[in-house]
């Protein structure tokens, strides 16, 4: 069983991934806010973050959360990041693989709303056993 | 490349476009007139090198035929001229170089802000030389003094009234003193015709020549008064077009963002709702009754569909949109080819149509996001409109003639003659095509549109009710896009939904 977080500003969208991920056996925290979102992370470090893009106060917010994690914050910089986005703000066109660098997007990989939650539930559980691998 | 064609006849249909939707939300500054004429003096300034070149082929050529032809010259009455002609020809040679370098720098960077320093460079030097040239053929007794006039109506052309009314002053400052030097006998020239009759008449009374000069002068000015009269009007009329043209270019930005919000603000909440019905549907809050699962099931499939379309809005709207476009990049066709049948496989194989590849490399410059979405889109319009069981052909290449061709054939329910002018607007759908495919958005042939707009790529679609499509989109090759583009000189034809 794995702790992951997910922040997201629309609850019944994260009710719903939260309820499924639950389903699979793992234990799921929701927050609605970035701040929360921080707060929740500085108290108990995830195994996996999957977090949306836009926020009511900041239409970036989740590329500045993801920044700070992996550039200037030595506990959360190995956190691996699922980004769920409504839409990319950075390329018009869409996400693909090869947009996801870590001079703009440092997360781990992204999955464009609305997601097939079989689809999400699988790159949670490949992100979570290439994390295991890694810790060896 | 070789492509086989159904040899039923199909309808043919190709759609000429305007030019100005090739950019059709490109960036403009909030002070649109000063790039606009900035933009129009290197125009003119290309064009008044060229004009030169010509004017020094024709120098050199009276220089020539004083000496290869001298007989024939003479027998026009005409005097065959020594080196002043080889003389003026190199000193336009060597300036118009000069000003060719300079225009490059400006093309180049066109933020130097210089084409009116070239151009004013450009006139006074002419207006020089050309006095040259009318004191050897003669000032009073030839109509080459006329040739002023031209520089001065260019002038009127170019720049303000203020400024063009300084070119005239110039010019009958040169030419006045060209008259005056010879009437005072400072320089001498025995003129282009044989016979000295002709100038002594001009200068049979002292006030001949004055009144010759003051009479061209008037002329000058005249000629300057209505050409800068007219070319203000006509300027005027093009900024007031090039400031409706920035707002409405204004407006349809703000739209596309508004668009491009509004569809973000919708897709949030519609994600939640596809979430919710797959977990009903995976059976995570217990067992649906059968009625209830049919339900759910519909709401889920319902989502799936405006998935698809709230995407091609969002990539309609960023076509449209000139924020932060990405970058052309030297593409393979086969290998983007190859990725579209990949995407459309799951259509293919659910409706078990066959997919059959000829791809050949074919190098374009291209936005790659936007091909692979022009490439998906005829595709699987391709395998989604053949019949269950049918086949799709494709095949990439390069024609010798034509650069890289891709062409997309199917043998499905086709589209009727009159339908396929339409075929490409946003949201159209023939019947036919949502009697077989309810859930066509009727955006994907506008996608690729837009695509084929702004790549300067020539779609054309042959199609016949029951016979098939066959789509052929001809790429400009590597390089050639970006000029094809500016010069506006592609054609779109139609497609099928």
């Amino acid at each position: 069983m794995s702790y992951l977080l997910i922040v997201d500003d629309d609850e019944d969208f994260a009710t719903a991934v939260a309820t499924m991920l639950r389903g699979k056996g793992h234990d799921v925290r929701i927050e609605l806010d970035l701040s929360a979102a921080v707060r929740s992370m500085t108290e108990r470090r995830p195994d996996l973050l999957l977090l949306d893009v836009m926020f009511p106060e900041d239409s970036t917010g989740g590329f500045e959360l993801a920044r700070t994690m992996r550039w200037r914050n030595e506990t959360l910089k190995d956190v691996p990041i699922l980004m769920l986005t409504a839409v990319n703000t950075r390329f018009p066109l869409g996400f693909s693989s090869k947009d996801i660098d870590d001079d703009w997007m440092p997360v781990t990989d992204f999955l464009e709303k609305p997601v097939d939650l079989d689809v999400l539930t699988e790159r949670v559980q490949t992100m979570l056993a290439a994390r295991q691998r890694r810790r060896g | 490349m070789s492509t086989s064609v159904d040899p039923t006849p199909r309808f043919a249909y190709e759609l000429p476009f305007s030019p100005a939707e090739a950019s059709p939300s490109a960036p403009v500054a909030p002070d649109a007139a000063a790039p606009w004429r900035e933009a129009l003096l290197i125009g003119n300034v290309l064009w008044f090198l060229r004009l030169r070149w010509a004017a020094i082929a024709a120098l050199a050529a009276f220089g020539l035929a004083g000496l290869a032809f001298p007989g024939l010259l003479q027998a026009l009455g005409l005097r065959p001229q020594a080196d002043w002609p080889f003389f003026a020809a190199a000193l336009l040679l060597v300036a118009n170089l000069g000003f060719l370098g300079h225009a490059r720098l400006i093309v180049r960077n066109p933020l130097r802000r210089g084409a009116a320093w070239n151009l004013w460079a450009q006139i006074v030097v002419d207006l020089l030389i050309l006095t040259m040239v009318v004191h050897f053929l003669g000032s009073l007794e030839t109509p080459t003094p006329f040739l002023y006039l031209a520089h001065v109506v260019l002038a009127c052309i170019f720049f303000s009234r203020r400024q063009s009314l300084v070119v005239a002053a110039i010019a009958s400052g040169l030419y006045a003193i060209c008259v005056g030097m010879e009437r005072l006998h400072i320089i001498q020239t025995p003129g282009i015709y044989l016979d000295p009759l002709l100038r002594q008449a001009m200068t049979s009374h002292p006030a001949f020549p004055w009144l010759t000069l003051l009479s061209a002068l008037g002329i000058y000015f005249v000629v300057w008064f209505l050409a800068s009269h007219l070319s203000e009007l006509v300027r005027g009329q093009e900024l007031k077009l090039a400031e409706a043209s920035r707002r409405l270019t204004l407006a349809q930005q703000e739209k596309t963002r508004h668009m491009l919000r509004t569809t973000h603000e919708l897709k949030a909440p519609f994600a939640a709702i596809a979430a919710n019905a797959q977990l009903l549907l995976k059976g995570h809050c217990g067992a649906l009754p059968e009625q209830a699962a049919e339900v759910v099931s519909r709401i889920a499939a319902r989502c799936r569909r405006l998935a698809v379309e709230i995407q091609e809005m969002l990539q309609l709207a960023n076509l449209q949109s000139a924020e932060e476009q990405p970058t052309p990049v030297r593409l393979d066709l086969a290998e983007t080819v190859r990725w579209a049948i990949a995407r459309v496989g799951a259509a293919a194989q659910e409706r078990r149509v066959t997919v059959e590849q000829t791809l050949e490399p074919a190098s374009v410059v291209a936005i790659e996001d936007h091909v692979k979405m022009l490439l998906t889109n005829v595709i699987a319009n391709a395998v989604v409109y053949s019949t269950e069981g049918g086949s799709v052909r494709v095949r990439c290449g390069e024609a010798p003639s034509d650069g890289p061709v891709i062409t997309v054939e199917d043998g499905g329910i086709g589209i009727p003659m009159d339908k396929l002018p339409r075929i490409f607007d946003d949201y159209y759908r023939t019947e036919e095509a949502v009697r077989h495919n309810r859930d066509s958005t009727g955006l994907g042939l506008a996608i690729v549109r837009r695509v084929a707009v702004s790549h300067g790529i020539r779609v054309r679609v042959e199609s016949a009710p029951g016979r098939g499509t066959l789509v052929t989109l001809r790429f400009p090759a590597a390089g050639r896009g970006e000029s094809e583009r500016k010069e506006g000189g592609h054609v779109l034809s139609a497609d099928r939904r």
